[in-house]
């Protein structure tokens, strides 16, 4: 019960970061390498807000989207959109977009040339703090089950109803869809893509950014801690099948118990090695995903 | 003057230039310099599968890491601190473990075979390219294809860090294997830091480059763009995809095996941080920098991206902005040259006979340099 | 190779060879020094993963050199630091090794944090006739000659007196050790198996996770289920934090679950947060609140240098150890070269902040001070333990080396 536990919620914390990796992929047809520092800068506006503007961890969420969308936002108007259907060449913009906000982060933005240093920044370690309603445990059918991982369960449960909402209940939404389908046609029905698509990226990179604050409370904050989330989060979208938000929930949920149950049995190097494998797998056996979008 | 004949003068100058370098080189930059020529054959390897062919591998270190541990297990055992058995063996063992290679820590026997530096140097291009050829098979007969390839490939390169990490009595652990010979072939003993292994690293790029000329400018060359541009219409036509597709891949894989063989002889050691997904990336951008479908460029762009990283590294100006100078030249890179150095090269070329043709419509040309 | 490259291979060599006893002028890169001046390398990541702590250590080893300095340098020359960035990648220590062995000629490289990064660096000083000055407590089982372990504890240091002391002091029996999967702490693990089975404690868990890991989840609820009633950490870097925190969050405490770790320092648990370590116990050399007359200058000679919010931990008292014993032995020796350095290392002493510091002469190892800290809400450590004298460096602690058997003697190791 208790591998179950950790298992959904190291799923729910892949299904965020995934989230709106699978949004702007499944729109864009773009691998964006430099989600997992949208995750990165999530966790320093949480950082930087606790620290000088007295925020706690629930009202750093919707600023820390409101920051890491207009990061989104930039960066798809700057040099993405200049690179549709160059998926290959996307990826190489974005690893190279991500090498720079690290080091932007690491000399505090340029600050720390001219001998300004924040605190909250530079290459250093940082820590949140975390309202003490979250620190416990509870118990629940015999599992001890800590209240963080509870929080982010059910975080990632709303996140995933919200952009459904967005994405079956609204005109955005529906425009969105309309695009990621075919993209001339919407196009040609007046449907302003481009701006679909920054929108979307800046959705995408906000959500990150909420992933980034709910892991900053109970991991490290630094300049590199976002690397390793891409590939995972990304290996998450395309065994759940592109641009299928069920897909992507449900193997998230299994990656995430797949990874736990392993891991409680032999160790952890094991437990990814395996998971790596069930991907891989996956990506053979079902080349478009666990759930394939029939309306094509 | 053509740009055909421009290549080829590109070419010829490009290793004469190499040829005569080390004169003015003292040891230090003789080493760096044979190590980012290795950087070269690597991407060289990059251009062939990614160029050619289309397939991006973001797993190449994996295949860059198992060379160069299959050169430095050899190594390792022709030191004489580590002969018969190697040290980390001998750290790692069960207290009463009998003291021979066959059976001093789980596995350990896997390493016989390498007490023979021609088992370790065969061994060292053989197993990255059956490696290869296995997970090649699976993928491609799947019909496996862009953006796929490369993150089942960087999945397997982050598995095989994962694993030479973990099983540390076997493999060295974290730390990789770091005492080793120098390498000696034929009583001839290659000093990382003379001129000898500068050439012996040199050739092999010089003979690994005409090899891949040869072999891509006849009719493999030709289907593997064909496939590159349009995969179903080449099926269509009655090749092979997959098996043309599976071949290069190896092709790519042994010369990347080759290229880290090299790269422990140069540097003295090998260790698992060579399988990590930033170098497998670092890689690419090497050959994207240089132009992703020109061997030479590739090249180049290898040695540029190096050098302009290890002297950023190295002013105290640039110290701090060296890896944001890096970022910014790849999104430069992509944005404004994706053919790369190569690319511009060519666009002058095309260029230039567009205005002498005056006018005329410029014949469209095909192939890649 | 086809006989023809071989032999234009041949050729070529000895030509090139012929090229390279030219007059330097020639060559690229090949610099003179001023007469006044030593180069010295500093070669501490300023970049990538484990900057963290090699930032403040690069920073210490300038301040000791500006000390040195200050008072007249070594042999009347004047110190000159030439930093590098190694970018925590073994890869790019190698590089920056051979460059400053090889290219700028400096006799000692102060430098590296990870074992990884030393092993990187060790054929360059072994066979270029360069030296090491290694400052960060590792697993042992090495014995180089160009490399002076100064500062540096190894593992009998850290476990000699902190596992009969959990036992002991706590009445603790059950031990669940814990680490990053390499080889320090792994060699950890095997010396304090060995310790344990000595006083007859119970070894009830021994696992590893990769460097890096930050998911604790599943270790954690491992520990609880595996009726350990203490934990020995060798974590290392960012997965400390992470560690720690998923303990609070699982709702374990130090009080009832008591946890000592061997790499958990002031700049760790600064970056966690005091209250996530509040109560737990470090076993180090050093710590910020070692009470000599050395260490309330260091403190504030460091505060002054590097800013008042800064802190000081063992790895980088280490490194002041290391540049100022490295000055003691070239003093002594009159020479700055590797081989009268080492030859004139053995048997020096320091008052280092932590104490008197002496240098091993059979494995150039240090004999230093174990302690015990715990943990108190402002993020330093009280000291609850500490040895009255230094004690011993055994680096082959871990396959059995023992006080009169000695593995690691002046003439290498024998395993």
């Amino acid at each position: 019960m208790e591998t179950f536990v950790i298992g959904l919620s190291i799923g729910s914390i892949l299904f965020m970061v995934a989230l709106g990796l699978a949004i702007i992929y499944g729109t864009m047809k773009v691998i964006n390498l430099a989600h997992g520092e949208m995750v990165m800068i999530g966790a320093y506006t949480t950082v930087l807000a606790t620290k000088h503007l007295g925020f706690n961890l629930y009202l750093c969420i919707p600023l820390a989207f409101l920051v890491t969308a207009a990061f989104g936002y930039v960066i798809e108007r700057t040099v993405v959109q200049r690179l549709y259907g160059r998926l290959l060449d996307t990826l190489l913009a974005t690893w190279g977009i991500a090498l720079i906000l690290q080091q932007l982060i690491r000399i505090h933005f340029g600050l720390a040339l001219f001998g300004i240093h924040i605190d909250g920044l530079g290459s250093d370690l940082q820590n949140v703090p975390v309202p003490s309603e979250l620190q416990q445990a509870f118990h629940f059918l015999g599992a001890n089950i800590p209240v963080y991982r509870a929080f982010i369960f059910v975080m990632a449960l709303v996140l995933g109803a919200v952009s459904w909402w967005l994405i079956f209940k609204t005109r955005f939404g529906s425009q969105l869809r309309a695009v990621s389908v075919a993209r001339n046609t919407a196009a040609a029905c007046g449907i302003n893509d481009k701006r679909v698509n920054t929108l979307a990226f800046a959705y995408g990179s906000g959500l990150a950014g909420i992933a980034g604050v709910l892991v900053s409370g109970f991991k490290t904050v630094s300049p590199d801690m976002g690397t390793p989330y891409v590939v995972d989060a990304f290996l998450v979208v395309v065994a759940g099948g592109v641009g299928h938000l069920m897909g992507t929930l449900l193997s998230a949920g299994i990656l995430g118990e797949v990874q736990s149950f392993v891991a409680t049995w032999l160790n952890d190097v094991y437990g990814r090695t395996v998971l790596f494998t069930v991907v891989i797998l996956i990506l053979l056996f079902k080349p478009q995903g666990l759930f394939v979008t029939k309306s094509r | 003057m053509t740009y055909r004949s421009a290549s080829l003068v590109a070419y010829v100058a490009f290793f004469v230039l190499l040829m005569v370098l080390p004169f003015f080189l003292n040891s230090f930059w003789t080493n760096r310099m044979a190590t980012y020529l290795v950087y070269s054959i690597c991407a060289l390897g990059i251009a062939m599968s990614w160029g050619y062919a289309g397939i991006l591998s973001l797993g190449q270190g994996l295949f860059f890491g198992m060379g160069a541990y299959m050169l430095a297990m050899s190594l390792t055992l022709a030191d004489p601190g580590n002969n018969p058995v190697p040290e980390l063996m001998l750290l790692n063992m069960e207290p009463d473990a009998v003291r021979d290679l066959c059976c001093v820590t789980t596995g350990s026997f896997l390493w016989i075979p390498f007490r023979w530096v021609t088992v370790g140097i065969l061994a060292g291009i053989v197993v990255p390219c059956i490696l290869a050829a296995l997970i090649g098979y699976v993928m491609f007969k799947r019909r496996t294809t862009g953006v796929y390839v490369s993150i089942i490939t960087l999945a397997f390169a982050l598995i095989g860090q994962l694993l030479i990490i973990n099983n540390q009595p076997l493999t060295g652990g974290f730390n990789g294997l770091a005492s080793l010979a120098a390498l000696e072939i034929a009583g001839f003993e290659f000093d990382p830091y003379g001129p000898s292994v500068y050439y012996l690293v040199m050739f092999t790029l010089l003979v690994v480059m005409l090899l891949a000329r040869y072999l891509l400018s006849g009719r493999v060359g030709q289907v593997l763009k064909a496939i590159r541009e349009d995969e179903a219409r080449a099926r269509y036509l009655g090749y092979d995809v997959e098996n043309y597709k599976l071949f290069i891949f190896c092709v790519s894989a042994g010369v990347a095996g080759l290229a880290g063989m090299l790269f422990t002889v140069t540097s003295e050691f090998a260790a698992p941080s060579l399988m990590a997904t930033s170098f497998s990336i670092s890689m690419v951008i090497w050959a994207a920098t240089g132009g992703r479908a020109s061997l030479l460029g590739a090249c180049i762009g290898a040695l540029i991206v190096n050098f302009i990283g290890s002297l950023a590294s190295e002013s105290a100006t640039f110290q701090p902005v060296w890896p944001i100078i890096l970022g910014a030249l790849f999104v430069f890179v992509v944005l404004v040259m994706p053919n790369g150095i190569a690319g511009l090269f060519k666009d002058f070329f095309d260029r230039r006979s567009a205005s002498a043709n005056d006018g005329h419509a410029v014949p469209a040309t095909a192939e890649g340099s | 190779m086809t006989k023809q490259t071989r032999r234009t291979f041949l050729k070529v060599s000895t030509l090139a060879a012929a090229g390279l006893a030219t007059p330097s002028i020639l060559r690229l890169g090949d610099r003179a020094w001023a007469a006044d001046e030593i180069p010295v390398g500093i070669m501490y990541s300023l970049t990538g993963t484990t900057a963290i702590v090699e930032k403040s250590m690069n920073q210490c080893a300038q301040m000791a050199i500006d000390e040195i300095n200050a008072k007249g340098g070594v042999l009347g020359k004047k110190l000159r630091p030439i930093i590098e960035d190694p970018a925590s990648e073994p890869r790019i220590y190698g590089e920056k090794a051979r460059k400053l062995t090889i290219e700028d000629q400096v006799p000692v490289i102060f430098g590296c944090y990870t074992t990884a990064s030393r092993k990187a660096v060790l054929p360059v000083v072994e066979k270029r006739n360069g030296l090491l000055v290694w400052p960060t407590w590792y697993e042992g089982e090495e014995c180089s000659k160009n490399v002076l372990y100064a500062g540096s504890a190894v593992p009998n240091q850290q476990l000699e007196n902190s596992i009969p002391w959990l036992q002991k002091t706590l009445g603790k029996n059950k031990l669940f050790i814990v680490g990053s999967d390499y080889a320090f702490p792994r060699g950890m693990g095997k010396t304090t198996k060995t310790i344990c089975q000595g006083i007859g404690m119970e070894v009830v868990g021994d696992e590893y996770l990769p460097l890096g890991h930050t998911e604790w989840a599943s270790m954690v609820s491992k520990i609880g289920s595996s009726g350990a009633d203490v934990i020995f950490s060798n974590v290392v870097g960012d997965s400390i934090v992470a560690f720690y925190r998923e303990l609070r969050n699982q709702g374990y405490d130090f009080e009832k679950l008591p946890l000592c770790a061997s790499t958990t320092t002031e700049v760790e648990i600064k970056a966690m947060g005091p209250e996530y370590a509040l109560g737990s116990y470090v076993s180090l050399p050093y710590f910020q609140t070692v009470d000599t007359p050395q260490n309330k200058t260091f403190v504030e000679a460091f505060k002054a240098y590097a800013g008042a919010d800064s802190v000081t931990h063992a790895a980088m008292e280490a490194v002041y150890v290391g540049v100022n014993m490295w000055a003691m032995a070239a003093e002594k020796a009159g020479d700055v070269s590797p081989e009268a350095v080492v030859a004139n290392a053995g048997g020096l002493s320091f008052d280092a902040p932590q104490g008197k510091v002496t240098i091993d002469p059979q494995n150039l190892h240090s004999f230093l001070t174990p302690r015990i800290g715990k943990t108190r809400a402002d993020g330093l450590l009280d000291i609850v333990d500490q040895y009255a004298e230094p004690l011993q460096p055994l680096p082959y602690s871990s396959v059995g080396e023992t006080a009169d058997k000695r593995i690691c003697t002046t003439s290498g190791a024998t395993l």
